[in-house]
């Protein structure tokens, strides 16, 4: 219940985790655009191996990296099935009414499933390798130019930072709301909206008063501590860049460059 | 209603667990692993009817996992739990079972979320399918029951009493559908201490009116002083079960599975200590002062004796 959809933080000492996690930031994001520029399976596969080499470099167990993308993989296997569905061509290997599964279908379903497992896998390497603190230090400073023209950078690095922090906490409540509720013999486990209302507000609103008992304890606590923005805040650990930045950079643009002349020439 | 836990085994890995060692698991430093693949391990145990059962145990030893087998919200991963013969696996006979055995959480106000003060109490029974007609009669006997005025409180909401009266009206909640067993965790935690001895007394109540108790508390003197029985649970086992005289005996090997004595008892150990002559077998404070006024009384008169030689 308490794990978010990603990779959860896997401590560690890698040279990755050691990373600016402002560089990481964007550096994930370029590895998304990369994914998608591969344009054949041998781009894809290109691709893949540099993944595979990253992964390796964070010392992330192979096995921990399958499981970190575990619940989003029935999106991946239902993409899939559409496209074996919906794309046609080719030699048919099965044909059964209006279903027909053909060779093109196969391998457009095979290409996009490993496109976004590598999406994926892109991603959470970011969530794996870097605390939610770091992220959202990350993001507030990704942001503050845009405090020029009005966008709240502190804020709303402060907001995703509390939500995050508070995601496990809910689910663990909302599960002890639904046992107390059950004891009482709510008809949830059956479906929640066939009960009525009155079911779903018997999770809802305990939920809802508890958010903001929450709330209103962390603003006190905040208060406590002389919270008050971000004006003139510093960090106990500043954000630096090192050459291990520029390093993973390089890496980033070479399979960059790999990907695109497989793309190309292949 | 008996309620029979049979070799009952839990893990919240479910299946999972039956493929690691019990020695993979780290022992932790202090109190329970976090990593140990069993929360409840070979527990097998009966409630009979008509008994107060008090559950102690350190934080993490498996207790509130152990009472949520108790109307079927988990289900053992081996072993079972039967209610009158008949196991809890069934979903028949579990959502049978629910109306019988009211399980109050921990913090229970927490889970108030009616409009009214009503609404409230009623959703129990009427999930129960309590005819609407006798619902206001339910109501207003567990209102009663927990000492609150019916006619002042039924329209007003939840949110807006005290936390004391919350906790009393999530009680009544319970109390609504007349369970034969009441199943409490930690019902005091919070209260201040006027609160906490008027609440425990209220439960002590329904327990001389014929309901089953089981009740799970840090407070070795609560359990003492009101339960029939004790079960002490360790790392998932049950560590020790039977009358707070048989529990309480050993102070030691009690300490050294983190729970403390009751404070009578921890009392009565340092007089003999320092050589007070106090029999044993005793454990609420009532007893020890009729203790020592005897051991007291016995000096007395055995110096008169000396004296009149």
């Amino acid at each position: 219940m308490n794990q978010l959809l990603l990779g959860q933080y896997w401590p560690g000492e890698s040279p990755v985790h050691a990373l600016d996690p402002r560089v990481k930031f964007l550096l994930s994001l370029a590895l998304m655009a990369v994914v998608f520029c591969a344009g054949n399976p041998w781009a894809l596969a290109v691709a893949a191996l540099f993944l595979a080499v990253f992964y390796l470099i964070a010392r992330i167990p192979p096995l921990q990296a399958l499981r970190s993308v575990g619940p989003l993989l029935v999106l991946v296997l239902f993409t899939a099935l559409l496209n074996v569905l919906f794309v046609q061509g080719g030699q048919v290997y099965f044909q059964w009414g209006i279903l027909c599964i053909s060779q093109k279908g196969l391998q457009s379903a095979g290409f996009i499933a490993v496109r976004l497992m590598l999406l994926l896998m892109a991603m959470s390497l970011l969530t794996l390798t870097t605390t939610t603190l770091d992220i959202t230090a990350a993001f507030e400073r990704l942001l503050r130019p845009l405090r020029r023209i009005g966008v709240p950078a502190h804020e709303l690095g402060m907001i995703l930072g509390i939500a995050l922090r508070f995601l496990p906490q809910f689910a663990q409540e909302l599960s002890n709301v639904r046992k107390a509720q059950l004891s009482r013999g709510a008809h949830l486990t059956v479906n929640p909206f066939r009960g009525g209302l009155r079911s779903l507000s018997a999770l809802m609103v305990p939920l809802f008063s508890s958010a903001f008992r929450h709330a209103e304890i962390l603003s006190q606590a905040m208060d406590a501590r002389c919270y008050h923005g971000g004006e003139g805040i510093t960090r106990l650990h500043p954000l630096r860049c090192t050459y291990r930045d520029g390093m993973a950079c390089a890496g980033v643009a070479l399979m960059l460059a790999c990907v695109l002349l497989a793309t190309i020439y292949m | 209603m008996r309620l029979e836990f049979e070799d009952v085994s839990y893990s919240y890995e479910g299946g999972e667990a039956k493929k690691k060692k019990r020695s993979g698991a780290k022992k932790a430093q202090w109190g329970n692993a976090p990593d140990a693949p069993w929360a409840l391990r070979h527990v097998s145990f009966t409630v009979e009817p008509g008994e107060f059962l008090g559950i102690a145990g350190h934080t993490g030893s498996g207790k509130s996992t152990l009472i949520q087998h108790m109307n079927g919200l988990i289900h053992p991963t081996e072993g079972r739990v039967l209610a009158d013969g008949e196991s809890l696996a069934s979903k028949e006979v579990a959502r049978r079972v629910r109306g019988r055995v009211g399980l109050v959480f921990q913090y229970p106000e927490t889970q108030l979320f009616a409009a009214t003060v009503f609404d409230d109490v009623a959703f129990g029974p009427r999930n129960m399918g309590v005819p609407e007609a006798q619902i206001e009669q339910r109501v207003r006997e567990a209102l009663e029951r927990v000492g609150l005025c019916f006619e002042q409180l039924k329209g007003r909401s939840p949110f807006s009493l005290s936390g004391g009266q919350q906790r009393r009206v999530a009680f009544a909640g319970v109390l609504a559908m007349n369970p034969e067993m009441l199943v409490l965790d930690e019902p005091a935690a919070g209260l201040d201490p006027k609160a906490r001895e008027d609440f425990l007394n209220m439960i002590s109540g329904f327990h001389a009116q014929g309901t089953t108790v089981v009740m799970v508390s840090h407070s070795m003197d609560d359990l003492a002083a009101r339960c029939s029985r004790v079960l002490v649970l360790s790392e998932g086992e049950v560590f020790a079960l039977g009358t707070p005289a048989e529990v309480f005996a050993d102070g030691e090997r009690l300490r050294s599975v983190g729970l403390g004595l009751p404070a009578p008892v921890a009392f009565a150990g340092q007089l003999r200590q320092a050589g007070f002559p106090l029999e044993a077998g005793f454990f609420t404070e009532e007893q020890l002062a009729d203790a020592i006024a005897r051991a007291l009384g016995r000096a007395v008169a055995a110096r008169e004796g000396a004296d009149r030689r």
